[in-house]
């Protein structure tokens, strides 16, 4: 949850330990800079969903399938729930660009505006960028929600008692795919156990005879 | 029967009578029932009384709330998050309006061409401010639109002219 009701006391010992934890990873980071760096960053602002339009494939041969133009976009620090945001981004996956933004503009929630705009910022950037021929020949491969960075506020209870107040932030990803959104099997529910009591019935039992 | 038996039938019967009325007055303790001015027989209630009199406090008021007594697992919820009731809906009542090519409700006017028409709304109240220059200074007639170019039609002799300076949108007819 968002707020956690705590005494004074508590807090100061919070911070205290805080502080002690800090001290120590500050001490320990700056032993380790000098050995080695296990990672390379290329930059200090560049995060990997954005660097993923980045990529640059070989020429294909001639008897390859022609690979599908795929488009990454997203946005930082929404002022929104990521929980909340979570629905709508399950709303649209798997569904046509077109499909989706007429299922966004008749939501009423806060976040169906944000993921329209998204989307046709993505859908532009697609024509212009990333040689897409028809915009609306574009499906949602992937969409998904991410927690951002929040900001801690105090909220005053009564008693002198105050718990920490979350102001939430998320991101929103999203990947088109260039071409027909493909068909995803309908599994019932009697499929599914059949295929479980298959799964159990296909155990070996190790050691045995 | 004999009197000596008789007589210890009845005492015996008067003991036993006696236990049951003392145990039921309380008296669980078989020692001497002589009353002697000791400590009081019942102590707790009274020390537990004046606690709860004098400071209530809302440390213990908490032992008679309801609480979780487990935490809630990931999956559990999951499983509620993600229940299908939960989730948004299709929604299948969306169609294209045949005027403007927007999608709309079907049981809802078109918003683009609603917003066409306020729009134009607008610009016609803000030139009938302007020729009646104040508040409640509304004529007692009715009034009547015009356009670049068109002149009042008899049907339109006693009413008040709104002239705009464009010509007539094609979605106007009179």
């Amino acid at each position: 949850m968002a707020a956690s009701v705590v005494t004074w006391a508590g807090l100061t010992a919070i911070g205290r330990v805080c502080g002690h934890i800090r001290s120590r990873v500050l001490g320990c980071s700056s032993t380790l800079s000098q050995v080695s760096c296990l990672h390379t960053s290329t930059e200090l602002n560049s995060k990997h969903w954005e660097r993923k339009n980045l990529i640059v494939y070989p020429p294909q041969q001639k008897d390859e399938p022609r690979r599908s133009a795929e488009i990454y976009h997203c946005r930082r620090q929404i002022k929104y729930s990521k929980d909340k945001m979570w629905y709508l981004a399950k709303l649209i996956r798997g569904m046509t660009i077109d499909q989706a933004l007429t299922q966004l503009e008749f939501n009423d929630k806060k976040g169906a505006t944000i993921i329209k705009e998204v989307l046709l910022e993505a859908q532009d950037m697609a024509v212009r960028n990333h040689n897409v021929e028809y915009k609306s020949n574009l499906y949602i491969a992937e969409s998904f929600s991410a927690k951002g960075k929040y900001l801690k506020r105090i909220r005053y209870h009564g008693r002198g008692m105050f718990g920490i107040m979350d102001k939430v932030h998320c991101h929103y990803f999203v990947r088109l795919i260039e071409g027909v959104p493909p068909k995803v099997e309908q599994k019932t529910g009697f499929d599914q156990a059949k295929e479980y009591v298959e799964q159990l019935r296909n155990r070996t039992i190790i050691h045995s005879l | 029967m004999s009197l000596s038996g008789l007589l210890q039938f009845v005492g015996r019967s008067l003991q036993r009578l006696e236990l049951r009325l003392a145990q039921a007055a309380g008296f669980d303790s078989f020692g001497p029932a002589l009353a002697v001015n000791g400590p009081q027989i019942l102590p707790q209630s009274h020390h537990s009384s004046d606690e709860e009199n004098s400071e209530p406090s809302f440390l213990d008021s908490i032992f008679w709330m309801a609480a979780p007594k487990k935490r809630r697992t990931i999956e559990v919820n999951r499983c509620r998050r993600r229940h299908p009731d939960k989730l948004i809906k299709v929604q299948y009542n969306i169609e294209p309006c045949p005027e403007c090519g927007n999608m709309k409700l079907k049981h809802t006017l078109c918003g683009f061409c609603y917003e066409k028409v306020r729009k134009e709304t607008a610009m016609i109240r803000k030139q009938i401010s302007i020729i009646e220059g104040g508040p409640l200074n509304a004529p007692a007639v009715e009034s009547v639109v015009l356009y670049e170019n068109e002149t009042p039609s008899e049907a339109d002799k006693d009413k008040r002219i709104v002239e705009r300076n464009r010509k007539r949108p094609y979605w106007f007819n009179m």
